[in-house]
């Protein structure tokens, strides 16, 4: 299932607790995280690559334009204006305060089906290929050394790849990463050995 | 909003989020009509501080709070203990004991037992490393922090070793415990074969998701209070070196 995260920054409460609840009622989509200030917002936002941003025009204007000119946010942006009181333009899409549910569902739809004709997935928690080779193997019982055996790979690279998929998944034991192995269609538990993990 | 004034009553009534946290503030029931901070003022609970979790526990966000009462860091510590408390020795036993039953069923093939009891073990083994790392670790550092607070001149020794630790690294080496349950919640729904005691699974599942909600709750208080709440003071005490 993909989900694409929206990240929503309003300075008032009642505007962004009202873009949350209409982007709640859509499929597919999960209000990340909502921001009411632009310096916590800033960090944030180069972290998570994937997810498109509702701004309002003021923070958009206050703010960090230069982020904006550098591309990667230029294409899942979408403006909050309020009584269409702006004339910063540049291109963005925009959601008016005064516009209705259906209109502004339609225009975040329309974002969201440009966004994921690529790899619609979040990099930040989603296995790479090679990485979900690994958590296989660590299922089906082998030792670090015997999988760097497997794959060619040197026993430290092994141990870097180990290290990053506990980051994205919050999962470390060889037991956690075997049931996400399975709930996640890598391993059958046929193809487990029959000896305790 | 949970408010001084409102009757502690209702605001339970109309809030069952707020259940897990009387236990534990050591609050006890029968409120009649008392309001919010007779409550807390009689369970000896500083009624800024109830009323900044209570708050958090109702908004789901994970926002960091602005204007956070100021309330005492060590009752906030009393707090994170008691909640560990409570996780160690209800919340998890719970958990155990229907993983327990589930290990009796006789549809398991022994690799999925194997599955389910190196699963469980292992993640009861990270979970408690996980409290007492914070136990251990975090909590002295925050009790520590506040007493700093406290005098003209903060010891030059601890100022130092707060340009090493700070809560901002707590919050990044701080893993999220929920999310090895769900992944257990859907072992169960879609991978297991069908049993026949119906009941049981539905148990466990109920129960792991009452632990899973709590410990997202729990998680976006620590984001949303504790952590804006130590590096605010973590702030006053490095800006009380420079004077």
């Amino acid at each position: 299932m993909n989900r694409t995260g929206i990240i929503v920054a309003a300075e008032s409460y009642l505007l962004r607790k009202g873009v949350v609840s209409i982007l709640n009622r859509m499929p597919g989509v999960t209000v990340v995280r909502e921001f009411e200030a632009l310096p916590a917002l800033e960090k944030f936002i180069q972290t998570r690559k994937r997810d498109l941003l509702v701004i309002t025009y003021t923070l958009f204007d206050k703010s960090f334009k230069s982020l904006f000119n550098e591309g990667d946010l230029q294409d899942r942006t979408i403006i909050l204006t309020h009584k269409q009181e702006w004339e910063g333009g540049s291109g963005f899409p925009t959601i008016d305060s005064e516009d209705g549910k259906g209109l502004i569902m339609n225009k975040i739809q329309a974002l969201l089906d440009a966004q994921t004709q690529g790899p619609g997935e979040d990099p930040l928690f989603t296995l790479s290929p090679r990485e979900k080779t690994i958590v296989r193997l660590v299922s089906l019982g082998y030792t670090n050394k015997q999988i760097a055996g497997e794959l060619f790979l040197s026993a430290h690279t092994v141990i870097t790849h180990r290290k990053n998929i506990g980051h994205k998944l919050g999962i470390k034991s060889v037991s956690g990463l075997t049931v996400y192995a399975i709930v996640n269609n890598i391993i059958t538990i046929e193809e487990l050995s029959s000896n305790p993990v | 909003m949970i408010s001084r004034e409102l009757a502690m009553c209702r605001a339970v009534l109309e809030n069952n989020r707020l259940l897990p946290l009387f236990a534990r503030f050591n609050i006890q029931l029968g409120f009649g009509e008392k309001s919010v901070e007779e409550v807390c003022r009689i369970n000896e609970v500083d009624p800024d501080f109830f009323m900044e979790i209570a708050n958090a526990y109702l908004e789901e966000d994970d926002i960091p709070r602005e204007d956070l009462a100021h309330f005492p860091l060590k009752s906030m510590v009393k707090y994170l203990r008691a909640t560990h408390a409570y996780y160690l020795e209800v919340a998890l036993p719970q958990v155990e004991l229907l993983i327990a039953q589930l290990l009796n069923q006789p549809e398991l093939s022994k690799k999925e037992l194997n599955l389910l009891s190196g699963f469980f073990d292992d993640y009861k083994k990270e979970f408690m490393q996980h409290i007492f790392q914070e136990e251990n670790e975090v909590l002295p550092y925050i009790l520590e922090l506040e007493k700093q607070s406290l005098p003209d001149r903060p010891d030059p020794e601890f100022l130092s070793s707060l340009k090493v630790y700070s809560i901002s690294k707590f919050e990044q080496e701080h893993d999220r415990l929920e999310y090895s349950l769900e992944n257990l919640s859907r072992l169960i729904i879609k991978y297991l074969p069908p049993l026949k005691n119906q009941e049981l699974c539905l148990r466990v599942l109920a129960e792991l998701s009452d632990l899973v909600k709590d410990l997202v709750d729990h998680a976006n208080m620590e984001d949303k209070v504790l952590i804006p709440r130590v590096s605010e003071l973590e702030q006053e005490v490095l800006s009380g070196e420079k004077d």
